[in-house]
């Protein structure tokens, strides 16, 4: 779950890391408040999650409280990146002496947490990475252990930072680092980290993204992560414990686990057949979620008259046969709509039998062999057609 | 020689009460795997199919020879089993579980390495060796003993490349997922490794798909090391880039990670990759 800049930075004022001045605003006449508060130049930056913000107009510089509250009034109407914006930053503008970068994420070849700093700091980071990479700094941390001071310090002075200027950089990753742990993050980046020409250092800007697998233990953002989501079909997905990506195509498909749904997508379209959309109920498949997937399906071919056949393949490790196909015919029940299905049913060989006998009078085809349900869902698919 | 486990390897379930736990337990002793205990916390003295069920690790362990531990506890509780069986001294593990939490992860990577302690997952469907053990839930009507090893990133495309496989008449001497998260335990070139120096294993089906770099360095270890013949098979080709399919590992970044890459470096590394899942015999016919 990626947060916005303003969430960022209420961890970071927690984690005792400076921000720049300022108050997050929701409308026009508050921006204009605020910016009355601080009495000078400032930058009124809207909060949206896509990359790209200050080059798509997002991030604007205001000179008075009218000024900002006309900024704030345009902002809050237009749509950036095909986000609405629905809340803004109005912030004191940094006197800017130097920017670097700072951040702790997973390498996941290294299996480890590692820290990285780089001398600049800024929108060209990544360029940066590629034209100049000895210019960027990691250490891998033990998480057993965590990031001790005099680490973070050998870390910061390869970046030429010396002086207070090295105690304070050193004491902001270590806090970094702290927050990190502590909100179950899988990133936190600061980009840039400005020193002011009064030598201060703050955090301009705060991307944090945290583990989904994680938001168990944070309840208030497993809550706004639901909000969020503005497709209704992600919606769905997300309450009901599936991942679905829409596509192009007239065959609605849906596997348990990801690579064994990723490979039958291959193979309809190897086929000649079009993926409509990719469904994943995850390797163990449950009733409640073979319920779920399924009902999506059936309720997105209601109202997408472009899906012509829901092409279904559960392998079943561990899932009894009678809940798959109960799951199944529960959804079948509850959403009336003549979209044709087609099961491709495999697994231990009782499994298989025991799912078949069951579904038999279920008016949905049923197949053992993969090859031969997949050529069916793209025979029919071409015949709705 | 043995691959991590066999017949004779004494198994701890933890978990082994739980819905998930319970059902598998009883799939396993029906294969065969030598299950010698069990461990719920505030169940001992009980049992679960005529297996006793202990308090802790260190309790089993007092009243057992255990050589491998499964784990099922659920997600919130995983890092905890982890280091209750690293520190009562089981030396591999099978982490099943999924979703769970990255830091865990993370933690569990970092303890096991300095205990020296081998494991597989998490989210890992977990270890087979057809005719003789299984760790975990590939399915018993998917594989026959033979001479193919099959080293899978994902779960149930493990469990279904190994059926067709063994439709074809084609039997494996190891199935294996390495699970499907972003930070796990062994990987596959630490299959292949152990693989090697099998005699009974022919050649390898290394089963991937898009996202990381692990097939990359598959490719590599087996174009400068292996020694023995490898089909590839790499799901997702299809795929819309920058989305996320369920595994976390499954994210194209840049031009690393994609299908194209993958396919290209097996290619490059003289292994054949197979487009649908019913060309894996055929490539596999080629020398098995």
């Amino acid at each position: 779950m990626r947060l916005y800049e303003y969430e960022g930075k209420e961890i970071f004022t927690r984690a005792g890391i400076p921000v720049p001045q300022g108050a997050l605003v929701r409308t026009a006449n508050e921006a204009w408040g605020e910016a009355t508060r601080l009495d000078k130049q400032m930058v009124v930056k809207a909060q949206i999650l896509g990359g790209g913000r200050g080059l798509a107009g997002g991030i604007k510089v205001a000179e008075t409280a009218e000024q900002a509250g006309k900024i704030a009034q345009k902002l809050l109407t237009t749509k950036l990146k095909e986000s609405h914006v629905d809340c803004l930053l109005v912030e004191e503008k940094l006197d800017i002496a130097r920017e670097v970068y700072m951040s702790i994420t997973v390498d996941r070849s290294r299996g480890g947490i590692v820290a990285m700093v780089s001398a600049e700091g800024g929108v060209a980071i990544e360029e940066v990475a590629k034209r100049n990479p000895n210019k960027i700094f990691s250490f891998l941390i033990n998480p057993l252990y965590g990031l001790r001071g005099y680490e973070a310090i050998n870390l910061v002075r390869q970046i030429g930072l010396g002086g207070e200027h090295l105690t304070t950089s050193a004491r902001i990753l270590s806090r970094l680092y702290q927050a990190f742990i502590s909100c179950d993050a899988r990133l936190i980046e600061v980009n840039p980290l400005v020193i002011t020409s009064e030598g201060e250092m703050v955090a301009a800007d705060a991307r944090v993204e945290i583990d989904d697998n994680s938001l168990f233990k944070h309840p208030e953002l497993q809550e706004r992560h639901l909000q969020r989501i503005d497709n209704v079909w992600d919606r769905e997905a997300v309450s009901g414990g599936v991942n679905y990506v829409d596509l192009e195509g007239n065959i609605a498909v849906m596997a348990n686990g990801a690579g064994l749904a990723m490979a039958l997508l291959d193979m309809v379209k190897d086929g000649g057949g079009s993926p409509a959309c990719f469904l994943e109920t995850g390797g163990g498949l449950s009733k409640q979620r073979m319920k779920n997937g399924v009902r999506l399906l059936l309720k997105k071919a209601k109202a997408d008259p472009r899906i012509k056949v829901i092409l279904v393949m559960a392998r079943m490790m561990i899932s009894p046969p009678d809940d798959v196909a109960e799951g199944l015919m529960e959804a079948i029940r509850e959403v009336e709509v003549n979209t044709p299905v087609v099961a491709v049913m495999r697994g231990r060989k009782p499994y298989e039998q025991r799912a078949k006998e069951l579904l038999k009078d279920s008016g949905v085809p049923i197949y053992s062999d993969l090859q031969e349900g997949i050529r069916q869902s793209i025979k029919l698919a071409k015949r709705e057609d | 020689m043995k691959i991590l486990v066999d017949k004779n390897t004494n198994v701890l379930v933890q978990g082994i009460t739980g819905r998930l736990g319970a059902l598998q337990t009883k799939l396993m002793l029906d294969y065969g795997t030598k299950i010698v205990a069990g461990v719920t916390p505030g169940k001992g003295g009980q049992t679960q199919f005529n297996v006793p069920v202990y308090d802790s690790v260190a309790e089993a362990m007092s009243h057992h020879q255990i050589d491998a531990s499964v784990v099922y506890v659920p997600a919130p509780f995983v890092e905890e089993a982890v280091f209750e069986a690293v520190d009562a001294g089981v030396s591999f593990l099978v982490i099943i579980t999924d979703w769970v939490p990255l830091h865990s992860e993370l933690k569990i990577k970092a303890y096991a390495s300095v205990k020296g302690v081998r494991y597989v997952g998490p989210n890992t469907p977990g270890i087979m060796i057809p005719g003789q053990t299984s760790l975990g839930m590939i399915s018993d009507s998917a594989v026959m003993p033979g001479n193919v090893a099959i080293v899978s990133r994902s779960g149930s495309l493990s469990d279904e490349v190994a059926a067709h496989l063994s439709e074809k008449g084609i039997g494996q001497s190891l199935v294996v997922g390495i699970g499907g998260d972003p930070v796990v335990g062994m990987s596959m070139v630490d299959f292949l490794k152990l693989l090697k120096e099998d005699e009974r294993t022919k050649g390898a089906v290394i089963v991937g798909e898009i996202g990381g770099t692990v097939e990359e360095e598959v490719a590599a270890y087996i174009e400068t090391e292996f020694g023995k013949p490898a089909v590839a098979f790499v799901a997702g080709r299809s795929a819309p880039p920058n989305r996320v399919m369920g595994h976390a590992g499954a994210i194209i970044t840049g031009g690393r990670g994609t299908a194209q890459s993958k396919i290209a470096a097996f290619q490059k590394a003289g292994v054949k990759v197979a487009k649908t899942l019913w060309e894996i015999p055929l490539l596999v016919k080629e020398w098995a």
